[in-house]
């Protein structure tokens, strides 16, 4: 098979990779992943068990994990996107067939030591598919319609499959990221104006396909007071705890909504409402900042690079990891309904954890190859 | 279409001319992605910038949520009624938190599902029951009420939709029946529907809503179960059909005690018979009797028209018209004014009335607001039944308290009236501030009322009052028997027996109402159950026991009292020396 050209100006050992990683990125991360463990154990009323323990050995692995992936050469990952994305397309189809129903939801193949949610792996595995795609479509290309029909399809089929298991909130960010990766590739505004529209009007058509707890979500959204102790459950309770903390919060291990079980969820998908219980407004502005300069750093690295694969890759983990955080905390604070999504690094869970160190230690790749040219396609020159 | 793959112009180095122009188009292209990545930069913030306006909105500006909507037991917003105690703080309505269970019918996706764990949760909710709820089309249904906390708990586990709690108030009364027709009770929605509870309930919705603590009654609960129990003894003792009873500051107009009996549980007021939710003290109108001729004889003293040692004759009955008014102690000879209350004359207090005149007696029974509904933080009030036409002949019966019937409340209020001074007073269930202004009223003038004073104590000294009387202390009062009018007509052994004393009546401080409807004799009373049997001797029971309770100070030698004199002076026919 035609291999890409890859060129860089210097020598490219371990060591010198290790030189050139963005160790600040690394820290933060660690800083956020150590606030996820001291709230687990928050949620836990102050114990180790059952979540910090695992939640360290997760993020551990992950931490491992990502490493890893940032030191092996971009070239490799921009072989195997295809791959890869075919890889998690088979699995999510898997799920579908003989996948165990956890949840009243079918997400998860069981691999024994870890449950395997296809969904996850599949958010990084399109974005390296549609680096790869836009990486290799010529100049002229960009401006033609037909180039973006099969990136569109490599979206919407996953999507689909997933809003069908059902995970809307995954489903969503995955359509998002891909949209926003189209955007970055240069598909013109006006084009993603009419996107837009068509998607808006397809509202309608998706409602009939939506579960009806999905529905009842959305409804409740708007108006979560009608129904207090149904589907405005979670909302309620989660504007009182955020209410309850104040701007200082009622300090670490205090939070009484989250202690006593009214908060639903406190380990996952609602961790944010408990940190804003206990450690008021400040200490939830001080994490969110964190996120920020996570975001911010993988603005940089992408711009910074020098490959459009890269730069692709780079936003597109950078875009995804963002939307989670925002879609997490916004449905939390009643932003937007509750779409069922983790707050990336600090929810518990591993499934989550493992696939978004995977996508950090690809920008972490991306910015440790910046220098990397590469070829548009694969060829025998070179 | 053209071979992309043979062109090679990506190769680096080429010189195409395709490359060339590729070239070219390249800063323009990269200018795009750049602003591109710059604009994601910019949505990046623009989204960080919502989620922080809206967490601080949320967290620390909005606070938007009802937290009694909730359902968290910590952050528990007290009531949506404020407490009830009496007047030192003892605490006799207040709140308990519980849930009501309601179901949705169109939510419920799996109905057997939710039958079967509701039945697990309730076993004694009737299966067939909640599936026909269930299976109705109506929208909601309420399903049960007074949910533990452990049963809401329970129901939110099950996690089954269509199954919601409403945050409840349960209304508690820790004295029980004590306070049952004073304070009153509520609905299942915790609105007042009787008592205090009733008359007040704005008033405890807007304090609870305010903050401002708990409604404090003038109720005294040391005085209120003294009274309760006195009459309680009494009425079983004498087999009466019911007892009512008050105590009143005579100064300020506060109920210290209010009691009626048989009384009931405020906390299941359906389940007690009607009869006893019926409140004989402020609802309740009867004839009362005896207990009115005070206030003819302040009429007649007050308007100068007849003096302390003036005699009526009451040799013999007076006929009026068809009726035949007659004494039930007989004397048979002229008596003094002190003598009509001493003995209880009818005769002797129709003559008084006569003297007055129906109109100056109809205006002073008004001024005493005997026509009217007495105020009262309660909503059983009675309107007294008075004659339409008020011929010589109710001038008579009712100076004796025949033909008027007013509430027990009426009687003592203007009991307070005649003893204090002559101010009237409004009665009233909340507890006056220290110094607080009420308006004074003028009924009797001071000196008639120092006369009233000095005529009750002699009939509790000497007369039908006797059995009130209570060493150590001085008490006034008088005794009242009348026969209960059933269909129209009065029955000789279906007595109301009512006593108003007040003590200590040379400085009086409060008055006390007891009263027994339909009393029979006993072996101890000489088969007598008239109110000096009935009636009197609870009045001083109760005395003897909260004059202390209450700071009255207890008098050793009674006998050198200023009044004591005096009155011997007034007993004109000098046959009572021994006082």
């Amino acid at each position: 098979m035609a291999q890409f050209e890859v060129s860089s100006r210097q020598g490219f050992g371990v060591a010198e990779r290790l030189l050139r990683l963005d160790w600040f990125l690394v820290v933060l991360v660690c800083t956020v992943g150590a606030v996820g463990i001291g709230m687990l154990i928050s949620a836990s009323g102050g114990a180790t068990e059952p979540w910090a323990s695992r939640q360290m050995v997760w993020f551990g692995a992950g931490l491992l994990l990502m490493l890893g992936v940032s030191l092996i050469d971009i070239g490799f990952w921009l072989r195997a996107a295809y791959t890869i994305y075919v890889l998690a397309f088979a699995l999510l189809v898997g799920v579908e067939l003989l996948g165990a129903a956890g949840k009243g939801a079918q997400r998860w193949i069981d691999l024994g030591v870890i449950q395997l949610q296809p969904s996850e792996l599949m958010k990084i595995a399109l974005i390296l598919a549609l680096a790869r795609y836009f990486h290799g479509v010529p100049l002229e290309g960009i401006g033609r319609i037909r180039t973006y029909l099969l990136p569109l399809l490599m979206i919407v089929a996953p999507a689909a499959l997933i809003l069908r298991q059902p995970d809307l909130g995954t489903a969503l960010l995955l359509a998002l990221g891909g949209a926003i990766m189209l955007f970055l590739a240069g598909l013109k505004a006006w084009k993603i104006g009419v996107a837009v529209v068509l998607a808006l009007g397809s509202g309608p058509v998706v409602w009939q396909f939506l579960h009806e707890y999905q529905r009842a979500r959305i409804l409740t959204f708007f108006n979560p007071e009608a129904d207090p102790l149904g589907a405005g459950y979670h909302i309620l309770q989660s504007k009182i705890a955020l209410g309850s903390g104040g701007l200082f919060g009622k300090g670490y291990l205090q939070g009484t909504q989250s202690h006593l079980n009214f908060l639903p969820e406190k380990q996952t998908d609602f961790i944010f409402t408990m940190m804003a219980e206990e450690l008021g407004f400040f200490g939830v502005a001080g994490v969110l900042l964190l996120y920020l300069g996570i975001a911010t750093y993988g603005v940089v690295i992408s711009a910074r690079s020098n490959n459009h694969f890269g730069r692709l890759l780079g936003m597109g983990i950078t875009v995804t990891f963002f939307f989670h955080v925002f879609f997490n905390v916004a449905m939390v604070i009643g932003l937007i309904p509750i779409v069922g999504l983790p707050l990336p690094l600090i929810s518990y869970g591993g499934s989550a954890m493992l696939s978004l160190m995977l996508g950090l230690g690809l920008l972490l790749c991306v910015g440790v190859h910046r220098d990397v040219v590469i070829t548009r396609r694969p060829g025998s020159a070179g | 279409m053209r071979d992309l793959a043979t062109r090679r112009w990506w190769r680096r180095g080429s010189t195409s001319r395709r490359e060339d122009a590729a070239a070219q188009a390249q800063p323009a292209l990269l200018e795009r992605a750049r602003g591109r990545l710059l604009v994601t930069g910019v949505i990046f913030l623009l989204c960080f910038g919502a989620l922080v306006v809206r967490t601080l909105d949320v967290a620390v500006i909005g606070a938007p949520v009802d937290i009694s909507t909730a359902g968290d037991a910590s952050a528990f917003d007290p009531a949506a009624r404020a407490d009830i105690v009496d007047r030192h703080g003892v605490l006799l309505a207040s709140n308990l938190p519980t849930h009501a269970l309601y179901v949705e019918p169109g939510k419920i996706f799996d109905r057997e599902e939710a039958v079967a764990a509701l039945g697990r949760l309730f076993p004694d909710l009737d299966p067939e029951r909640t599936a026909s709820l269930i299976a109705s089309g109506k929208k909601s249904a309420l399903l049960r009420h007074d949910l533990t906390p452990e049963q809401a708990h329970s129901i939110n586990r099950l996690g089954i939709p269509g199954l919601w709690l409403e945050r409840q108030e349960q209304r508690v009364y820790p004295q029980g029946r004590l306070f049952a027709h004073a304070v009153g009770f509520t609905d299942v929605d915790n609105r007042g529907l009787a008592g205090v509870e009733k008359a007040a309930d704005a008033e405890l919705r807007r304090r609870a809503e305010a903050h401002s603590g708990p409604l404090a009654l003038s109720l005294d609960i040391r005085v209120q179960h003294a009274l309760a129990q006195a009459l309680q003894d009494t009425m079983t003792a004498h087999r009466a059909l019911g007892a009512a009873g008050m105590v009143m500051d005579v100064e300020t107009g506060e109920l210290l005690a209010l009691v009626s009996l048989p009384s009931f549980d405020p906390k299941a007021p359906d389940r007690s018979p009607a009869e006893t939710l019926f409140n004989r003290a402020t609802l309740g109108t009867y004839e009362l009797g005896s207990t009115f001729k005070p206030f003819t004889v302040a009429a007649a003293l007050d308007l100068g028209i007849a003096g302390i040692e003036d005699s009526y004759d009451a040799t013999e009955p007076i006929r009026v018209s068809r009726y035949l008014i007659r004494d039930h102690h007989p004397e048979n000879r002229w008596l003094t004014v002190p003598e009509i209350l001493i003995h209880s004359s009818n005769i002797g207090a129709a003559r008084m009335a006569v003297e007055v005149g129906a109109e100056r007696q109809r205006t002073f029974l008004d001024a005493l607001g005997m026509f009217e509904r007495m105020p009262l933080e309660t909503s059983e009030r009675g309107r007294p039944l008075a004659p339409r036409r008020w011929s010589e002949h109710t001038t008579m019966t009712v100076s004796y308290g025949h033909g008027l019937a007013v509430t027990p409340l009426h009687l003592l209020a203007n009991y307070a009236a005649l003893v204090n001074g002559g101010i009237a007073v409004t009665p009233t269930l909340l507890k006056r501030e220290p110094g607080e202004q009420m308006v004074q009223r003028r009924v009797i003038s001071a000196e008639t009322s120092a006369v009233m004073r000095m005529l009750l104590y002699a009939v509790v000294a000497e007369g039908t009052g006797k059995n009130a009387a209570v060493p150590g202390y001085l008490v006034g009062g008088k005794t009242g028997t009348a026969e209960k009018a059933i269909g129209g007509r009065y029955k000789r052994d279906s007595m109301i027996t009512n006593f108003v004393g007040v003590f200590p009546i040379d400085r009086p401080r409060y008055a006390v109402l007891t009263m027994m409807d339909e009393p029979k004799g006993t072996k101890e009373t000489y088969g007598f159950a008239t109110a000096g049997w009935t009636a009197a001797p609870v009045a001083g029971a109760v005395i003897e026991r909260i004059a202390p309770l209450l700071g009255v100070p207890a008098i050793v030698e009674p006998d050198e009292t200023e009044e004591e004199p005096a009155f011997a002076r007034w007993d004109g026919a000098g046959r009572h020396a021994s006082y």
